[in-house]
């Protein structure tokens, strides 16, 4: 049904083109070749085109199914037809975190999600089937292109003015009339020239031609969107992705898999005067490389900073190949910080004050004479068996076991369990439990100016990945290649002049209005013939 | 005068601007009948005022835009915004096409289609309202714009393939492709009659100041205060929301009760009464496809097609593709190369698969497939025309249906 306009020489001609634009031929199978002697320019006799060849084996067969349109035009159709259907229902990958999809499905959309989760159409995109069809259109593109480009620049390049009556008679747009005046061709040198035509001239015959590069256009597209699909893939296979990265409010937290370190140093949320709807919010970050003790535990990890950006929505952080992207935020308050008292509890005077950052608390702290050793940190404590543990790294609960030594205790020192939180200092009985041990000093936080708090989490999403750039340039060729295949036109008029008879047959690949309404300008500006309506250009005898 | 007041001025008297260009289109077209003189200086005339009265109306047009763009954001953060935008880029479009083929029946077919549009805009809430973080990014508006001009080169392609489509069609034939064009038309004249059902619905119960309102169901809401949530009916509710209970109901003939509870998996808040005004919708324009058809007593695409007679069908063939060839480069600049980048800069992915992505790359695609299929021989004209039609069916459905039915991130709150 589809019918082809490409020519047993292998060149995609334009519709409607009568006679092929490379060999001469006529496209029409039912025109033979007999009705029209061809001038022997016009006969193309280069190498046969791989897809033309004849008696094709596997891999001949291969390329003509790829670079055939009507194949290229079904894969289109089938794409467009697979990615609607994907759109019916959510997604999986609209959710975030495990799920039982057979159940989500089932539950929410009854039995036809069930059979939607069935076909794998709940996971459309990322299937293989899927990411098949967009590797057969880049194959079809690739193929095309190659089959096609030769040819094509065959066919641009062969200029030979003088062609047989017959090949300007039969294109779509011709005219052949009788001069009232001026035999000269010449005279319309001029007037195609002003419309930026190119002319070539022999004796009596003459050839305009404009915009010939417009007709790289659609290659040069081809090979942007190959260039963007194949950057695709390679995207789809090596790009690193970090969806909801959570880092807290004073927090240093590494990238996994990354070497890469960010502290989130602080989080501000702005609202609109209605004090509802967030108008904008920032994360202050500085982005840390790893440079030593990077994998070993128990060291601290030796940081660089490399980046600082205040990132907002719509603006990045963007180191080298990594980029940092707020995405979310939530309010969750807690304690990130502490001022911490020591009291002697035999004289009840102040010893001194010590800073603890819960995120990286240090391995010993020193308060005049006293040191005071971490031998456990509980970020989030909590008890089972009898046992401490910490159920996250996150601060939310902290608790420390300390060992300490000073003037009036033990030599080897003397425990300490101290938790940050009142809450958890009552539920755990700390004084209960320290006064059995017999301490003799006091750990506490004196008032609120002495614990620093974080009240936001932001989520990031971080990619790192190298195809981006590709990607952009992929589409910056494709949409150059539309641009001068859309909005130029290739134009060409041959016109012959003799014994008082004009012949006219003029070709273009889109735009016919326009050409003709150009030429029937140019042809009564000459005053070389009778004026005329462009209507009488048009090839009545045109073949469907 | 302040800038809103201004804003809202311009755009009333857009739309009058617009219809009379449309009514002296028309004349120029048909005017035969009433000139005394010659017909080509009557066309002539007429064309003239009917590109100066689009011009009119487009600088009204832009006196809206403008106005409400200083007096608070670009406007293009909600339907109603969005719609009239688009409106004002098909005018555009129609003046680009205008010159370039200087046919007054393209203004007659084209005109209607903004200032259609811009009556559906208006249905939707006028107020502006702040903006949240992601939208703050001038890539969106530069993306959202260039893809409207790109469809509005489509709605173009769309007026000309159907004046294709009207001036080659066959209503004395009983021949099976015939009648299956004669149908195809006539759906598009219904799809057509129900649109404007749906505006007459909306506006005809507003002028009643109709309303009904329902307390969500809890299981319905999909927000944390579900309980209170309330939801407000403008038409009468011939479905109620899932669950929801009556609060108040205003009655209407005599109904003073929602007819029936709608399927329970029509789920979220807004999703029944969604349902509800779609059938309205189909309602009013049925209704009003039967008058139409008992008044002129033939299909409606009969109807039109004295308009276009005497048309060359293959010049009305170039100027629908040349429309979309315009179209199309600046389509997939905006509707997929800038929302990529935009997307990048907010969402970290330049591509998502997010429902109104996938539907901006169905319609690409299926432009895609129209310009191939072009380059075939026995595609230009008749098929070429009816895809046209679909093509801007698709951009229709991406542009509304997808937030009508589709809920994503792009969503817009709708009637
Ligand atoms: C999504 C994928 C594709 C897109 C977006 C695309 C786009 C285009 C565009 C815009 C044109 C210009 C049409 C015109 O000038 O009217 C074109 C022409 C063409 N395309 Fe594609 N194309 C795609 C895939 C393919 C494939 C897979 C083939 C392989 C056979 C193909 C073969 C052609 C050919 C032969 C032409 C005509 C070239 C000429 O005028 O010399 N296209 N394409």
């Amino acid at each position: 049904m589809i019918d082809n306009t490409k020519c047993e020489c292998g060149h995609q001609n334009p519709v409607d083109t009568i006679l092929c634009e490379s060999c001469g031929k006529p496209l029409d199978p039912n025109d033979t070749l007999e009705d029209m002697t061809l001038p022997l320019e016009m006969r193309y006799d280069g190498v046969a085109r791989r897809s033309q060849k004849a008696n094709p084996n596997v891999l001949d067969r291969i390329w003509n199914f790829f670079s055939s349109v009507k194949v290229a035009i079904y894969l289109i159709l089938i794409t467009l037809i697979v990615s609607s259907l994907g759109t019916i229902y959510p997604q999986q990958s609209m959710f975030i975190g495990k799920m039982d999809f057979d159940t989500y499905y089932k539950e929410n959309y009854g039995w036809t999600g069930s059979v939607y989760h069935f076909l794998g159409l709940s996971n459309t995109y990322d299937s293989w089937w899927f990411r098949g069809l967009l590797v057969m259109i880049g194959a079809s593109l690739i193929i095309c292109s190659l089959d096609r480009i030769l040819p094509l620049y065959r066919a641009l390049s062969k200029r030979a003015i003088r062609k047989h009556p017959t090949f300007l008679l039969r294109q779509r747009l011709r005219l052949d009339t009788q001069t009232i005046q001026g035999e000269n061709i010449s005279n319309f040198v001029p007037l195609l020239e002003k419309r930026n035509y190119r002319v070539y001239q022999e004796e009596g015959v003459l050839l305009a031609e404009k915009n010939r590069f417009s007709r790289w256009g659609p290659y040069i597209n081809h090979i942007g969107l190959i260039i963007f699909l194949i950057a695709c893939l390679l995207r789809s296979m090596f790009a690193y992705s970090l969806d909801f990265y959570a880092v807290q409010e004073g927090e240093t937290k590494p990238i996994a898999d990354t070497g890469y370190y960010m502290k989130n140093e602080d989080f501000n949320v702005t609202l609109h005067p209605d004090g509802k709807t967030v108008k904008a919010y920032v994360t202050k970050s500085i982005l840390y490389k790893c440079v030593d003790n990077c994998d070993s535990p128990g060291k601290l990890p030796e940081l660089k900073e490399v980046a600082r950006h205040d990132i907002r929505i719509n603006d990045p952080l963007k180191y080298r190949d990594l980029s940092l992207f707020n995405v979310d935020y939530d309010v969750t308050p807690s304690i990130i910080g502490a001022n911490v008292q020591l009291t002697n509890l035999v004289t009840n005077a102040g010893i001194g004050k010590f800073k603890i950052d819960l995120f990286k608390p240090q391995e010993q702290y020193k308060v005049k004479d006293y040191v005071l050793d971490v031998m456990a940190y509980y970020p989030e404590v909590d008890l089972k068996d009898g046992k401490f543990f910490t159920k996250s790294t996150q601060p939310k609960a902290p608790a420390f076991v300390f060992l300490i030594k000073g003037p009036d205790m033990p030599a080897e020192g003397q425990v300490y369990l101290y938790f940050i939180r009142p809450i958890d200092k009552a539920t755990y009985n700390q004084d209960l439990i320290n006064e059995r041990t017999g301490s003799k000093v006091k750990l506490e936080i004196g008032n609120m100016q002495d614990v620093s708090i974080s009240e936001y989490t932001t989520y990031f999403n971080v990619t790192k990945d190298r195809t981006m750039p590709y990607i952009w340039v992929g589409a910056a060729i494709s949409m150059i290649g539309l641009i001068m295949g859309f909005y130029w036109h290739h134009r060409r008029i041959w016109i012959q002049i003799e014994q008082g008879r004009l012949l006219l047959g003029a070709h273009t690949n889109k735009n016919w209005y326009g050409f003709r309404k150009e030429i029937a300008a140019v042809l009564n500006q000459s005053g070389v013939i009778q004026p005329l309506d462009d209507q009488q250009l048009i090839n009545e005898v045109k073949q469907s | 005068m302040n800038l809103l007041t201004l804003s809202n001025t311009g755009f009333i008297v857009a739309i009058f601007g617009y219809i009379f260009s449309f009514v002296a289109f028309v004349i120029a077209i048909t005017g035969q009948r009433f000139s005394k003189g010659d017909v080509i200086t009557h066309t002539k005339r007429w064309s003239r005022r009917g590109i100066a009265l689009t011009f009119f109306g487009l600088a009204a047009h832009l006196t809206y835009f403008i106005s409400r763009w200083i007096y608070n954001h670009y406007p293009n953060s909600n339907l109603f915004e969005f719609m009239a935008m688009l409106a004002m880029l098909i005018t555009v479009a129609f003046i680009v096409l205008y010159m370039i083929f200087k046919s007054p029946y393209l203004g007659a077919f084209a005109m209607p289609i903004s200032f259609f549009m811009m009556a559906y805009a208006s249905v939707f809430p006028w107020e502006t309202k702040p903006l949240i973080p992601a939208l703050q990014s001038v890539w969106l508006y530069v993306h959202v714009t260039t893809a409207a001009l790109g469809e509005a080169f489509f709605a173009i392609g769309f007026a000309a393939g159907l004046m294709f489509l009207l001036r080659t069609i066959n209503y004395h034939s009983k021949e099976k492709k015939d009648i299956k064009e004669q149908r195809g038309m006539e759906l598009v004249m219904i799809s057509f009659v129900i649109f404007l059902g749906f505006i007459i619905a909306v506006f005809g119960f507003r002028a009643t100041g109709y309303e009904a309102k329902f307390i969500a169901s809890p299981v319905a809401s999909l927000s944390e205060s579900a309980a209170t949530e309330e939801i407000i009916y403008n038409l009468p509710p011939i479905f109620s929301p899932t669950g929801g209970k009556l609060v108040a109901m205003d009655s209407f003939l005599g109904i003073d009760k929602p007819v029936m509870e709608s399927p329970s998996f029509f789920k979220g808040v807004n999703a029944a009464r969604k349902l509800n005004t779609v059938v309205w919708s189909l309602f009013v324009g049925f209704v009003l496809y039967i008058v139409l058809r008992l008044l002129v007593r033939k299909p409606l695409g009969l109807t039109l097609q004295p308009l276009v007679r005497g048309l060359n069908p293959e010049d009305l063939d170039e100027i629908s593709y040349r429309s979309i060839a315009i179209g199309y480069p600046i389509f997939t600049l905006g509707a997929l190369i800038f929302a990529m980048i935009w997307a990048e800069i907010a969402w970290s992915r330049f591509w998502g698969w997010d429902p109104k992505e996938v539907w901006a790359l169905i319609s690409w695609l299926f432009y895609s497939f129209y310009l191939h299929v072009r380059l075939s021989r026995g595609w230009q004209g008749s098929y070429s025309s009816w895809l046209a039609v679909i093509g801007f069916i698709v951009i229709m459905f991406t542009l509304i249906g997808v937030n009508l039915v589709i809920a994503g991130l792009h969503s817009y709150a709708g009637v």
